[in-house]
Protein backbone atom coordinates (compact mmCIF):
# COMPACT_ATOMS: atom_id res chain seq x y z
CA UNK A 1 0.00 0.00 0.00
CA UNK A 2 1.43 3.36 -1.01
CA UNK A 3 1.01 6.49 1.05
CA UNK A 4 1.95 8.77 -1.85
CA UNK A 5 -0.81 11.16 -2.93
CA UNK A 6 -2.58 9.57 -5.83
CA UNK A 7 -5.44 11.40 -7.48
CA UNK A 8 -6.74 8.42 -9.42
CA UNK A 9 -6.86 6.50 -6.15
CA UNK A 10 -9.60 8.82 -4.89
CA UNK A 11 -11.55 9.34 -8.06
CA UNK A 12 -14.80 8.14 -6.48
CA UNK A 13 -14.41 10.76 -3.75
CA UNK A 14 -13.73 13.43 -6.33
CA UNK A 15 -16.81 12.49 -8.33
CA UNK A 16 -18.86 12.84 -5.14
CA UNK A 17 -17.18 16.10 -4.26
CA UNK A 18 -17.90 17.65 -7.67
CA UNK A 19 -21.55 16.82 -7.12
CA UNK A 20 -21.58 19.48 -4.38
CA UNK A 21 -20.94 22.67 -6.40
CA UNK A 22 -23.05 21.35 -9.30
CA UNK A 23 -25.94 20.35 -7.02
CA UNK A 24 -26.00 23.56 -5.01
CA UNK A 25 -25.74 25.65 -8.17
CA UNK A 26 -28.75 23.81 -9.59
CA UNK A 27 -30.47 24.07 -6.21
CA UNK A 28 -30.07 27.86 -6.29
CA UNK A 29 -31.18 28.07 -9.90
CA UNK A 30 -34.26 25.95 -9.19
CA UNK A 31 -35.38 27.49 -5.89
CA UNK A 32 -34.48 31.12 -6.54
CA UNK A 33 -34.86 31.76 -10.27
CA UNK A 34 -37.31 29.13 -11.48
CA UNK A 35 -39.76 28.10 -8.78
CA UNK A 36 -39.69 31.32 -6.68
CA UNK A 37 -39.62 29.37 -3.43
CA UNK A 38 -36.59 31.39 -2.30
CA UNK A 39 -37.12 34.04 -1.14
CA UNK A 40 -40.55 32.65 -0.30
CA UNK A 41 -43.75 34.41 -1.27
CA UNK A 42 -45.78 35.78 1.63
CA UNK A 43 -47.74 33.43 3.94
CA UNK A 44 -50.33 36.19 4.26
CA UNK A 45 -51.40 36.06 0.59
CA UNK A 46 -55.11 35.65 -0.07
CA UNK A 47 -56.42 32.59 -1.87
CA UNK A 48 -56.81 34.67 -5.02
CA UNK A 49 -53.25 35.98 -4.76
CA UNK A 50 -51.91 32.45 -4.32
CA UNK A 51 -53.81 31.42 -7.46
CA UNK A 52 -52.29 34.37 -9.32
CA UNK A 53 -48.82 33.41 -8.04
CA UNK A 54 -49.13 29.91 -9.49
CA UNK A 55 -50.66 31.21 -12.72
CA UNK A 56 -47.80 33.65 -13.21
CA UNK A 57 -44.96 31.22 -12.45
CA UNK A 58 -46.53 27.97 -13.67
CA UNK A 59 -44.07 27.19 -16.46
CA UNK A 60 -40.94 27.97 -14.49
CA UNK A 61 -42.23 26.05 -11.45
CA UNK A 62 -42.80 23.02 -13.67
CA UNK A 63 -39.37 23.30 -15.34
CA UNK A 64 -37.61 23.92 -12.04
CA UNK A 65 -39.18 21.14 -10.02
CA UNK A 66 -39.07 18.66 -12.92
CA UNK A 67 -35.32 19.30 -12.90
CA UNK A 68 -35.13 18.97 -9.12
CA UNK A 69 -36.86 15.59 -9.00
CA UNK A 70 -34.30 14.27 -11.50
CA UNK A 71 -31.16 15.61 -9.79
CA UNK A 72 -32.29 15.30 -6.15
CA UNK A 73 -30.00 12.33 -5.51
CA UNK A 74 -27.10 14.79 -5.56
CA UNK A 75 -28.03 15.29 -1.90
CA UNK A 76 -27.74 11.53 -1.29
CA UNK A 77 -24.33 11.41 -2.98
CA UNK A 78 -23.15 14.24 -0.76
CA UNK A 79 -24.41 12.71 2.46
CA UNK A 80 -22.50 9.56 1.43
CA UNK A 81 -19.35 11.64 1.05
CA UNK A 82 -19.77 13.33 4.43
CA UNK A 83 -20.56 10.00 6.10
CA UNK A 84 -17.42 8.52 4.54
CA UNK A 85 -15.31 11.38 5.92
CA UNK A 86 -16.98 10.93 9.31
CA UNK A 87 -15.95 7.27 9.25
CA UNK A 88 -12.35 8.43 8.95
CA UNK A 89 -12.71 10.30 12.24
CA UNK A 90 -11.46 8.80 15.47
CA UNK A 91 -15.06 8.51 16.70
CA UNK A 92 -17.10 5.34 16.29
CA UNK A 93 -19.06 5.13 13.01
CA UNK A 94 -22.40 5.60 14.81
CA UNK A 95 -22.45 9.29 13.84
CA UNK A 96 -21.65 8.53 10.21
CA UNK A 97 -24.64 6.19 10.01
CA UNK A 98 -26.77 8.72 11.85
CA UNK A 99 -25.80 11.37 9.30
CA UNK A 100 -26.93 9.20 6.36
CA UNK A 101 -30.16 8.29 8.12
CA UNK A 102 -31.24 11.80 9.13
CA UNK A 103 -30.63 13.25 5.67
CA UNK A 104 -32.32 10.33 3.93
CA UNK A 105 -35.39 11.18 6.03
CA UNK A 106 -34.99 14.93 5.47
CA UNK A 107 -34.92 14.72 1.68
CA UNK A 108 -38.60 13.79 1.48
CA UNK A 109 -40.41 16.24 3.82
CA UNK A 110 -37.67 18.89 3.61
CA UNK A 111 -37.38 19.10 -0.16
CA UNK A 112 -39.38 16.65 -2.30
CA UNK A 113 -42.74 17.27 -0.62
CA UNK A 114 -42.37 20.96 -1.51
CA UNK A 115 -41.78 20.01 -5.15
CA UNK A 116 -44.66 17.53 -5.20
CA UNK A 117 -47.06 20.08 -3.70
CA UNK A 118 -46.10 22.87 -6.10
CA UNK A 119 -46.27 20.48 -9.04
CA UNK A 120 -49.69 19.22 -7.96
CA UNK A 121 -50.86 22.83 -7.63
CA UNK A 122 -49.63 23.75 -11.13
CA UNK A 123 -50.82 20.48 -12.68
CA UNK A 124 -54.42 21.69 -12.85
CA UNK A 125 -54.72 25.48 -12.88
CA UNK A 126 -58.52 25.03 -12.86
CA UNK A 127 -58.42 23.25 -9.48
CA UNK A 128 -60.48 24.66 -6.60
CA UNK A 129 -58.51 27.75 -5.42
CA UNK A 130 -58.77 26.63 -1.79
CA UNK A 131 -57.04 23.38 -2.63
CA UNK A 132 -54.30 25.29 -4.43
CA UNK A 133 -53.90 27.52 -1.38
CA UNK A 134 -53.57 24.44 0.83
CA UNK A 135 -50.89 22.95 -1.46
CA UNK A 136 -49.07 26.27 -1.19
CA UNK A 137 -49.03 25.96 2.60
CA UNK A 138 -47.96 22.30 2.42
CA UNK A 139 -45.04 23.26 0.16
CA UNK A 140 -43.74 26.26 2.07
CA UNK A 141 -44.24 24.85 5.57
CA UNK A 142 -42.56 21.57 4.68
CA UNK A 143 -39.67 23.32 2.94
CA UNK A 144 -38.96 25.99 5.56
CA UNK A 145 -40.36 24.11 8.54
CA UNK A 146 -38.75 20.65 8.32
CA UNK A 147 -36.55 21.36 11.29
CA UNK A 148 -35.68 18.17 13.07
CA UNK A 149 -34.11 16.09 10.32
CA UNK A 150 -31.66 18.86 9.56
CA UNK A 151 -31.05 19.86 13.18
CA UNK A 152 -30.23 16.22 13.98
CA UNK A 153 -27.76 16.12 11.10
CA UNK A 154 -26.02 19.33 12.25
CA UNK A 155 -25.88 18.08 15.84
CA UNK A 156 -24.34 14.74 14.86
CA UNK A 157 -21.79 16.44 12.63
CA UNK A 158 -20.85 19.03 15.27
CA UNK A 159 -20.33 16.47 18.05
CA UNK A 160 -18.34 14.22 15.71
CA UNK A 161 -16.02 17.09 14.74
CA UNK A 162 -15.51 18.12 18.38
CA UNK A 163 -14.64 14.58 19.47
CA UNK A 164 -12.53 13.69 16.43
CA UNK A 165 -8.81 13.41 17.16
CA UNK A 166 -7.91 12.92 13.48
CA UNK A 167 -9.03 16.51 12.72
CA UNK A 168 -10.79 15.63 9.49
CA UNK A 169 -12.63 18.98 9.79
CA UNK A 170 -11.41 21.99 11.83
CA UNK A 171 -12.98 22.55 15.23
CA UNK A 172 -14.41 25.96 14.27
CA UNK A 173 -16.62 24.25 11.71
CA UNK A 174 -18.36 22.38 14.54
CA UNK A 175 -19.52 25.78 15.82
CA UNK A 176 -20.74 26.79 12.36
CA UNK A 177 -22.72 23.56 12.37
CA UNK A 178 -24.10 24.29 15.86
CA UNK A 179 -25.27 27.69 14.61
CA UNK A 180 -27.27 25.84 11.99
CA UNK A 181 -29.15 24.08 14.81
CA UNK A 182 -29.96 27.49 16.24
CA UNK A 183 -31.33 28.66 12.88
CA UNK A 184 -33.51 25.55 12.66
CA UNK A 185 -34.88 26.40 16.11
CA UNK A 186 -35.49 29.99 15.06
CA UNK A 187 -37.52 28.72 12.11
CA UNK A 188 -39.90 26.83 14.42
CA UNK A 189 -42.35 29.77 14.69
CA UNK A 190 -43.13 29.57 10.93
CA UNK A 191 -45.94 27.24 11.98
CA UNK A 192 -47.51 30.05 13.99
CA UNK A 193 -46.84 33.43 12.35
CA UNK A 194 -48.14 34.79 9.06
CA UNK A 195 -46.41 38.16 9.42
CA UNK A 196 -43.16 39.54 10.73
CA UNK A 197 -39.65 38.20 11.26
CA UNK A 198 -40.77 34.71 12.32
CA UNK A 199 -43.08 34.08 9.35
CA UNK A 200 -41.71 31.71 6.68
CA UNK A 201 -40.59 34.68 4.59
CA UNK A 202 -39.42 36.65 7.64
CA UNK A 203 -36.10 38.29 8.43
CA UNK A 204 -35.21 35.68 11.04
CA UNK A 205 -36.98 32.52 9.93
CA UNK A 206 -35.92 32.87 6.30
CA UNK A 207 -33.20 35.48 5.66
CA UNK A 208 -31.07 34.84 8.72
CA UNK A 209 -31.38 31.09 8.24
CA UNK A 210 -30.57 31.21 4.54
CA UNK A 211 -27.62 33.55 5.07
CA UNK A 212 -26.14 31.24 7.70
CA UNK A 213 -26.79 28.22 5.50
CA UNK A 214 -24.89 30.04 2.76
CA UNK A 215 -21.97 30.53 5.17
CA UNK A 216 -22.19 26.90 6.25
CA UNK A 217 -22.22 25.42 2.76
CA UNK A 218 -19.54 27.74 1.38
CA UNK A 219 -17.27 26.61 4.25
CA UNK A 220 -18.24 22.95 4.01
CA UNK A 221 -17.58 22.40 0.29
CA UNK A 222 -13.93 23.65 0.45
CA UNK A 223 -13.40 21.77 3.74
CA UNK A 224 -14.58 18.55 2.13
CA UNK A 225 -12.16 19.21 -0.72
CA UNK A 226 -9.32 19.73 1.73
CA UNK A 227 -10.25 16.59 3.65
CA UNK A 228 -10.08 14.53 0.44
CA UNK A 229 -6.77 16.12 -0.59
CA UNK A 230 -5.19 15.45 2.78
CA UNK A 231 -6.23 11.87 3.20
CA UNK A 232 -3.73 9.24 2.13
CA UNK A 233 -4.83 7.20 -0.83
CA UNK A 234 -5.91 3.82 0.40
CA UNK A 235 -7.97 0.86 -0.51
CA UNK A 236 -10.96 -0.24 1.49
CA UNK A 237 -10.56 1.68 4.74
CA UNK A 238 -11.87 -0.13 7.78
CA UNK B 1 -20.70 -18.28 8.17
CA UNK B 2 -23.74 -16.47 9.58
CA UNK B 3 -23.16 -13.30 7.50
CA UNK B 4 -23.70 -15.18 4.27
CA UNK B 5 -26.85 -16.82 5.55
CA UNK B 6 -28.29 -13.40 6.34
CA UNK B 7 -27.61 -12.30 2.79
CA UNK B 8 -29.45 -15.30 1.37
CA UNK B 9 -32.38 -14.72 3.76
CA UNK B 10 -32.44 -11.08 2.58
CA UNK B 11 -32.56 -12.12 -1.07
CA UNK B 12 -35.40 -14.57 -0.49
CA UNK B 13 -37.40 -12.05 1.55
CA UNK B 14 -37.18 -9.57 -1.29
CA UNK B 15 -37.90 -12.16 -3.97
CA UNK B 16 -40.96 -13.44 -2.10
CA UNK B 17 -42.43 -10.03 -1.45
CA UNK B 18 -41.41 -8.85 -4.92
CA UNK B 19 -43.50 -11.66 -6.38
CA UNK B 20 -46.47 -10.65 -4.22
CA UNK B 21 -46.01 -7.07 -5.44
CA UNK B 22 -46.37 -8.28 -9.02
CA UNK B 23 -49.78 -9.62 -8.01
CA UNK B 24 -50.62 -6.28 -6.38
CA UNK B 25 -49.55 -4.49 -9.55
CA UNK B 26 -51.77 -6.65 -11.77
CA UNK B 27 -54.64 -6.31 -9.27
CA UNK B 28 -54.71 -2.50 -9.32
CA UNK B 29 -57.44 -1.52 -11.75
CA UNK B 30 -55.81 1.89 -12.16
CA UNK B 31 -52.79 0.36 -13.93
CA UNK B 32 -54.67 -1.56 -16.69
CA UNK B 33 -54.79 0.82 -18.46
CA UNK B 34 -53.06 3.42 -16.28
CA UNK B 35 -55.53 6.13 -15.25
CA UNK B 36 -55.46 9.11 -17.54
CA UNK B 37 -54.57 12.50 -16.06
CA UNK B 38 -57.37 13.86 -18.26
CA UNK B 39 -60.14 12.08 -16.35
CA UNK B 40 -62.63 14.49 -14.84
CA UNK B 41 -63.11 14.76 -11.08
CA UNK B 42 -66.37 12.82 -11.37
CA UNK B 43 -64.70 10.06 -13.38
CA UNK B 44 -61.91 9.80 -10.80
CA UNK B 45 -64.43 9.66 -7.96
CA UNK B 46 -66.41 6.98 -9.83
CA UNK B 47 -63.22 4.96 -10.28
CA UNK B 48 -62.60 4.88 -6.52
CA UNK B 49 -66.27 4.05 -5.88
CA UNK B 50 -66.45 1.26 -8.46
CA UNK B 51 -63.12 -0.40 -7.65
CA UNK B 52 -62.80 0.23 -3.93
CA UNK B 53 -62.04 -3.40 -2.99
CA UNK B 54 -59.46 -3.97 -5.72
CA UNK B 55 -57.75 -0.66 -4.94
CA UNK B 56 -57.61 -1.50 -1.25
CA UNK B 57 -56.36 -5.03 -1.88
CA UNK B 58 -53.63 -3.81 -4.22
CA UNK B 59 -52.45 -0.82 -2.26
CA UNK B 60 -52.56 -2.48 1.17
CA UNK B 61 -50.47 -5.29 -0.36
CA UNK B 62 -48.02 -2.75 -1.79
CA UNK B 63 -48.00 -0.93 1.55
CA UNK B 64 -46.97 -4.12 3.34
CA UNK B 65 -44.54 -5.47 0.74
CA UNK B 66 -42.75 -2.59 -0.95
CA UNK B 67 -40.22 -1.84 1.76
CA UNK B 68 -39.49 -5.58 1.92
CA UNK B 69 -37.21 -4.87 -1.05
CA UNK B 70 -34.90 -3.14 1.41
CA UNK B 71 -33.09 -6.37 2.38
CA UNK B 72 -32.13 -6.85 -1.30
CA UNK B 73 -30.85 -3.27 -1.50
CA UNK B 74 -28.85 -3.82 1.67
CA UNK B 75 -27.21 -6.94 0.20
CA UNK B 76 -26.16 -4.63 -2.64
CA UNK B 77 -24.80 -2.08 -0.11
CA UNK B 78 -22.81 -4.82 1.62
CA UNK B 79 -21.47 -6.16 -1.69
CA UNK B 80 -20.61 -2.61 -2.82
CA UNK B 81 -18.55 -2.26 0.36
CA UNK B 82 -16.62 -5.38 -0.68
CA UNK B 83 -15.78 -3.92 -4.09
CA UNK B 84 -12.14 -2.97 -4.69
CA UNK B 85 -13.10 0.65 -5.29
CA UNK B 86 -10.79 3.43 -4.06
CA UNK B 87 -13.15 4.02 -1.12
CA UNK B 88 -16.59 2.84 0.00
CA UNK B 89 -18.27 6.17 -0.55
CA UNK B 90 -20.69 5.01 -3.25
CA UNK B 91 -22.10 2.36 -0.92
CA UNK B 92 -23.10 5.08 1.54
CA UNK B 93 -24.56 7.31 -1.17
CA UNK B 94 -26.46 4.33 -2.56
CA UNK B 95 -27.89 3.57 0.88
CA UNK B 96 -29.08 7.14 1.28
CA UNK B 97 -30.74 7.25 -2.16
CA UNK B 98 -32.44 3.88 -1.62
CA UNK B 99 -34.00 5.00 1.67
CA UNK B 100 -35.42 8.23 0.23
CA UNK B 101 -36.67 6.40 -2.88
CA UNK B 102 -38.55 3.82 -0.83
CA UNK B 103 -40.08 6.58 1.33
CA UNK B 104 -41.52 8.23 -1.78
CA UNK B 105 -43.23 5.03 -2.85
CA UNK B 106 -44.67 4.55 0.65
CA UNK B 107 -46.07 8.09 0.44
CA UNK B 108 -47.69 7.53 -2.98
CA UNK B 109 -49.27 4.31 -1.70
CA UNK B 110 -50.83 6.20 1.22
CA UNK B 111 -52.38 8.80 -1.10
CA UNK B 112 -54.10 6.04 -3.08
CA UNK B 113 -55.41 4.41 0.10
CA UNK B 114 -56.61 7.72 1.56
CA UNK B 115 -58.49 8.44 -1.67
CA UNK B 116 -60.14 5.00 -1.48
CA UNK B 117 -60.97 5.40 2.22
CA UNK B 118 -64.01 7.64 1.58
CA UNK B 119 -65.05 7.34 -2.06
CA UNK B 120 -68.11 9.49 -1.25
CA UNK B 121 -65.80 12.43 -0.57
CA UNK B 122 -66.11 15.61 -2.66
CA UNK B 123 -64.86 14.43 -6.11
CA UNK B 124 -62.49 17.40 -6.27
CA UNK B 125 -60.74 16.21 -3.11
CA UNK B 126 -60.56 12.65 -4.43
CA UNK B 127 -58.98 14.01 -7.59
CA UNK B 128 -56.46 15.97 -5.51
CA UNK B 129 -55.44 12.81 -3.63
CA UNK B 130 -55.32 10.89 -6.91
CA UNK B 131 -53.07 13.57 -8.46
CA UNK B 132 -50.79 13.46 -5.42
CA UNK B 133 -50.59 9.67 -5.65
CA UNK B 134 -49.76 9.59 -9.36
CA UNK B 135 -47.33 12.51 -9.26
CA UNK B 136 -45.53 11.04 -6.23
CA UNK B 137 -45.43 7.55 -7.78
CA UNK B 138 -44.39 8.35 -11.35
CA UNK B 139 -42.37 11.54 -11.41
CA UNK B 140 -39.72 11.82 -8.63
CA UNK B 141 -37.26 9.47 -10.35
CA UNK B 142 -34.13 11.24 -9.07
CA UNK B 143 -33.46 8.94 -6.13
CA UNK B 144 -33.79 5.89 -8.40
CA UNK B 145 -31.48 7.45 -10.97
CA UNK B 146 -28.99 8.36 -8.23
CA UNK B 147 -28.91 4.87 -6.74
CA UNK B 148 -28.40 3.28 -10.16
CA UNK B 149 -25.58 5.68 -11.05
CA UNK B 150 -23.82 5.08 -7.71
CA UNK B 151 -24.08 1.33 -8.26
CA UNK B 152 -22.80 1.65 -11.84
CA UNK B 153 -19.83 3.79 -10.80
CA UNK B 154 -18.98 1.35 -8.04
CA UNK B 155 -19.01 -1.53 -10.52
CA UNK B 156 -16.89 0.38 -13.06
CA UNK B 157 -14.31 1.30 -10.40
CA UNK B 158 -14.17 -2.20 -8.91
CA UNK B 159 -10.61 -3.27 -9.70
CA UNK B 160 -10.92 -6.86 -8.54
CA UNK B 161 -9.73 -9.30 -11.22
CA UNK B 162 -13.18 -10.79 -10.93
CA UNK B 163 -15.52 -7.84 -10.10
CA UNK B 164 -18.21 -8.32 -7.43
CA UNK B 165 -20.86 -7.48 -10.03
CA UNK B 166 -20.02 -8.03 -13.73
CA UNK B 167 -19.59 -4.85 -15.76
CA UNK B 168 -22.74 -5.46 -17.79
CA UNK B 169 -24.79 -4.94 -14.63
CA UNK B 170 -23.40 -1.39 -14.56
CA UNK B 171 -24.52 -0.91 -18.16
CA UNK B 172 -28.02 -2.19 -17.36
CA UNK B 173 -28.08 0.09 -14.33
CA UNK B 174 -27.24 3.20 -16.38
CA UNK B 175 -29.66 2.26 -19.17
CA UNK B 176 -32.42 1.80 -16.57
CA UNK B 177 -31.64 5.23 -15.11
CA UNK B 178 -31.86 6.79 -18.58
CA UNK B 179 -35.14 4.98 -19.29
CA UNK B 180 -36.70 6.35 -16.09
CA UNK B 181 -35.49 9.94 -16.40
CA UNK B 182 -38.15 11.15 -18.91
CA UNK B 183 -40.95 10.34 -16.41
CA UNK B 184 -40.22 13.63 -14.63
CA UNK B 185 -41.88 15.36 -17.59
CA UNK B 186 -45.22 13.91 -16.46
CA UNK B 187 -45.47 16.80 -14.00
CA UNK B 188 -46.27 19.12 -16.88
CA UNK B 189 -47.62 16.90 -19.67
CA UNK B 190 -51.12 15.47 -19.70
CA UNK B 191 -51.19 13.66 -23.06
CA UNK B 192 -48.97 11.39 -25.11
CA UNK B 193 -46.08 9.11 -24.12
CA UNK B 194 -44.74 11.46 -21.42
CA UNK B 195 -48.02 11.81 -19.51
CA UNK B 196 -48.12 9.80 -16.28
CA UNK B 197 -50.15 7.10 -18.06
CA UNK B 198 -47.95 7.23 -21.17
CA UNK B 199 -45.83 4.55 -22.79
CA UNK B 200 -42.61 6.25 -21.67
CA UNK B 201 -43.52 7.72 -18.29
CA UNK B 202 -45.48 4.73 -17.06
CA UNK B 203 -44.68 1.54 -18.97
CA UNK B 204 -41.03 2.15 -19.84
CA UNK B 205 -40.26 3.50 -16.36
CA UNK B 206 -42.04 0.73 -14.43
CA UNK B 207 -40.95 -2.03 -16.80
CA UNK B 208 -37.33 -0.95 -16.88
CA UNK B 209 -37.12 -0.82 -13.09
CA UNK B 210 -38.82 -4.21 -12.69
CA UNK B 211 -36.34 -5.80 -15.12
CA UNK B 212 -33.49 -4.03 -13.34
CA UNK B 213 -34.62 -5.42 -9.97
CA UNK B 214 -34.56 -8.93 -11.44
CA UNK B 215 -31.03 -8.32 -12.74
CA UNK B 216 -30.03 -6.98 -9.33
CA UNK B 217 -31.40 -10.10 -7.64
CA UNK B 218 -29.37 -12.47 -9.83
CA UNK B 219 -26.26 -10.29 -9.67
CA UNK B 220 -26.49 -10.20 -5.87
CA UNK B 221 -27.03 -13.95 -5.75
CA UNK B 222 -23.95 -14.71 -7.82
CA UNK B 223 -21.93 -12.21 -5.75
CA UNK B 224 -22.92 -14.14 -2.62
CA UNK B 225 -21.97 -17.45 -4.27
CA UNK B 226 -18.61 -16.02 -5.27
CA UNK B 227 -18.03 -14.68 -1.76
CA UNK B 228 -18.65 -18.17 -0.37
CA UNK B 229 -16.23 -19.74 -2.87
CA UNK B 230 -13.60 -17.12 -2.04
CA UNK B 231 -13.97 -17.73 1.68
CA UNK B 232 -13.74 -21.49 1.17
CA UNK B 233 -10.52 -21.15 -0.85
CA UNK B 234 -9.12 -18.64 1.68
CA UNK B 235 -9.72 -21.21 4.38
CA UNK B 236 -7.93 -23.85 2.29
CA UNK B 237 -4.88 -21.77 1.43
CA UNK B 238 -3.15 -21.83 4.85
CA UNK B 239 -3.58 -25.60 4.89
CA UNK B 240 -2.06 -25.91 1.43
CA UNK B 241 0.76 -23.61 2.43
CA UNK B 242 1.33 -25.75 5.51
CA UNK B 243 1.25 -28.87 3.35
CA UNK B 244 3.82 -27.37 0.96
CA UNK B 245 6.11 -26.51 3.86
CA UNK B 246 6.19 -30.07 5.07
Amino acid sequence: MTAAPDRTGKRDLWICWWTAPVFYLLFGLIFVLLTRVMPPPRPSMSTAQIGAFFAEHRTTIQIGFALLIVVIAGSAVLSGLVAYQMKRMSVQPVFAYGYIATLAVGAVPGCLLCAISFLTATFRPDRDPHQIAMLYDVALLSFVGSLGCFAAQYLILAIAILLDKNKIFPTWFAYVSIWQIVTELLAAPVFIFKHGPFAWNGAIAFYEGTLLFGVYISCFIPLLRKAIQQQPSERLPA
Amino acid sequence: MPALNVQRISLWISLGFGAVMLVAFVAFPGFFPPMSPRMSADQVAAFYRDHQSAIRFSMITFNFCSVMLMPLYMVVVYQMKRMATPTQVFAYSYLSAVVSGATLFALADLFWLIAAFRPERDPNLTMLLNDLAWITFVTPVGMLIGQNLCLALGIFFDSRPRPIFPRWVAVVSVVTALAMAPSAAAVAVRTGPLAWNGVVSFWLRTGAYAVFLAVLFFAARSAINQEERDEASDALEPMEAAGAAV
